[in-house]
């Protein structure tokens, strides 16, 4: 019994790591832009179904881990140079309405292309297989999961701590009036920052396209939860994307064994508790 | 969220304005090849005019629209199918179900401003979603309800008016729609409408004035529930079903582009919007059945390109078609 709540508790919290790639992208585009994508879900979804395409091209899911976040990273660089830039003038609300329809149109498109079916895609043959410790299963590639997401976590803090790019992002976020009168072109910091969060997307719908395939209607869902995490961590906050998608996949995760069908309400149902208790979200500042 | 002064909506000419309803009730059914597609418009038409009454009038924007929408349907049907309640009874329970659910959603999400107030909507609407989901034993889950009975119109047994007709049902929601589209002119003329656009404008300033902004908030945010759930309700009898689509966050997203497309902060819009939406709908998902994506593509140029909506657009070419009106009431103006 304890080494099913064991195995529970890791699979959350390999779900909160992808949880907190996708909330993180989101958080980082926020903090600069001002805005929140709602076409999120969507590009995670277009990565998960390039990750597909990839490994039936190639037969290589390392290639495809490589390949399908960087195709998703350069067509939100585009759709961002192209539509986006011409409406940061206007109130939040019309650029929420924007990538609105961006999510349709990705959700559309990718039916159009890869058809109304979910696409199976295999765990690659290195990490095939399980883990056994004693009376403990687990699978490996769960294992890689959060060890992979952990280091693309680091990564991206060290590339937003410790590098003149990540010092441009943080500082855009206090004041990007200040940075552009500094001397930076702030439209490419734009660009590059919408890439890099949505490209994290990108990589969160590889990792998870082994456990549950491509689904083409999973991301107005994935939107969803990206939001709960969001409002229980708060926004603009590493830190709080973090702690807010481990107790997500957890919570989500436990509750999976317990009730299977009320799991995905649960945490909606911890969202409504932590708005109530603390509306700032567990680490906001009124 | 308009350029517009917010004193010219308040003003207006309320008259014409229904005039203008009034012909295009009547005229719709004549014009479309049948009466169910001319309810179907009317019943958007209400959901993106209480969607309207948040987005246009008060700066609220809301992705939970479908939960009132889907609350109001299933539980109209409920009380049919269970209670075997009437029509008009059915009518005020789903748009109390709406209002109520409207104070649960709006209690929690209003606790927060502008785009965690977005973002807790939406959150919200895929909640219910699951709930719905969940409930199958009332709700039917995936399969929907099936078999919600329409009603006729009855006194004491006698039946006042048969509203198997779809001509007949649609006169009805067409004397509904008149109705609700009145009251919501008169609201959004009452000072408590002047508050919300107030609070639109400015929020923080509307507060230092010493409004309760919470309080106003969630007021308009049940009216706009319980006219949500009315439309509900009779979406339901139109089609004798309540699929799980009418909570899906899909359907909050397709109210709200209705009322974008028809034109923010004009009531009449909203019926434009709905009637514009749903006949392509109606035109392009038999054809083809991925048009949501063309949805996707008509949002992105309305926000573009013509923010005013269709309602703007033709105020626009009103506008350009009588110049010589217009400059009459500029010289008047500097008179």
């Amino acid at each position: 019994m304890l080494d099913l709540y064991l195995f529970q508790l890791l699979n959350g919290l390999g779900l909160g790591m992808i949880y907190f790639l996708i909330a993180v992208g989101l958080t980082i585009i926020f903090g600069l832009l001002n805005f929140v994508n709602f076409a999120h879900g969507a590009f995670f979804l277009l990565g998960a179904y390039l990750c597909y395409t990839a490994v039936a091209l190639t037969g290589n899911f390392w290639l495809a881990l490589l390949i399908a976040p960087l195709a998703v990273a350069a067509l939100a660089w585009v759709v961002e140079r192209l539509l986006i830039k011409r409406i940061y003038h206007l109130p939040h609300t019309f650029q929420i309405l924007v990538t609105l329809g961006i999510a349709l149109i990705i959700q559309e498109a990718s039916v159009l292309i890869w058809g109304p079916v979910g696409k199976h895609i295999a765990v690659p043959p290195e990490l095939r297989g399980v883990l056994i410790v004693g009376d403990f299963i687990y699978p490996y590639y769960r294992l890689f999961l959060i060890g992979f997401a952990a280091l693309i976590g680091v990564g991206l803090w060290l590339l937003l701590e410790r590098t003149r790019f990540g010092a441009l992002v943080r500082a855009g976020s206090e004041s990007t009036e200040t940075v552009s009168l500094l001397g930076t072109n702030i439209f490419r910091l734009f660009s590059l920052t919408f890439a890099l969060g949505v490209g994290l997307a990108g990589v969160a719908g590889v990792l998870f396209a082994p456990l549950r395939g491509a689904q083409p209607f999973v991301g107005p869902e994935i939107l969803g939860i990206a939001f709960v995490v969001v409002v229980i961590g708060g926004m603009g906050s590493f830190g709080g994307a973090l702690v807010g998608g481990l107790l997500v996949g957890v919570v989500q995760s436990m509750m999976t064994s317990l009730w299977s069908q009320g799991a995905s309400l649960m945490i909606y149902g911890a969202m409504a508790a932590v708005i109530l208790v603390r509306p700032y979200g567990l680490f906001g500042r009124a | 969220m308009t350029d517009k002064n917010p004193l010219a909506v308040a003003k207006g000419h309320g008259h014409a304005l229904l005039l203008l309803l009034i012909v295009s009730l009547i005229g719709l059914p004549l014009i479309l090849p049948s009466a169910t597609l001319a309810t179907e418009i009317l019943i958007f038409g209400l959901a993106a005019l209480a969607c309207n009454l948040l987005l246009g009038y008060t700066g609220l924007l809301s992705f939970g629209q479908g939960i009132f929408f889907g609350a109001g349907a299933y539980g109209a049907a409920l009380l049919m199918i269970h209670l075997h309640w009437g029509m008009l009874g059915a009518l005020v329970g789903a748009a109390l179900f709406g209002a109520l659910l409207a104070l649960l959603v709006g209690a929690l999400a209003i606790r927060r401003k502008g785009i965690y107030f977005v973002m807790l909507t939406l959150a919200f609407s895929q909640m219910a979603y699951f709930l719905a989901y969940t409930l199958s034993g009332w709700t039917g889950g995936d399969n929907g309800l099936l078999d919600v009975p329409r009603p006729n119109i009855e006194i004491a047994g006698h039946v006042l008016v048969d509203l198997a007709d779809p001509r007949h049902f649609y006169a009805f929601v067409a004397l509904l729609f008149l109705l609700i589209f009145a009251g919501a002119l008169r609201v959004i003329r009452s000072p408590f409408g002047s508050t919300l656009m107030a609070i639109r404008e400015n929020e923080t300033r509307a507060a230092a004035i010493g409004y309760d902004i919470r309080h106003f908030k969630i007021l308009v945010f049940m009216l706009s529930g319980a006219i949500t759930g009315i439309a509900g309700a009779l979406y339901a009898m139109l089609l004798h079903f309540a699929p799980l689509s009418n909570i899906d966050l899909m359907m909050s997203e397709n109210i709200l582009i209705m009322t974008i497309v028809g034109g923010t902060g004009s009531l009449f819009g909203s019926l434009l919007g709905a009637g514009a939406i749903v006949m392509l709908g109606d035109v392009l998902s038999e054809l083809w059945p991925r048009w949501l994506m063309l949805l996707g593509v008509i949002l992105i140029l309305v926000v573009v390109f013509m923010r005013g909506g269709l309602w703007g657009g033709l105020a626009d070419l009103v506008k350009r078609l009588q110049p010589s009106r217009a400059l009459d009431a500029k010289t008047k103006e500097t008179l």
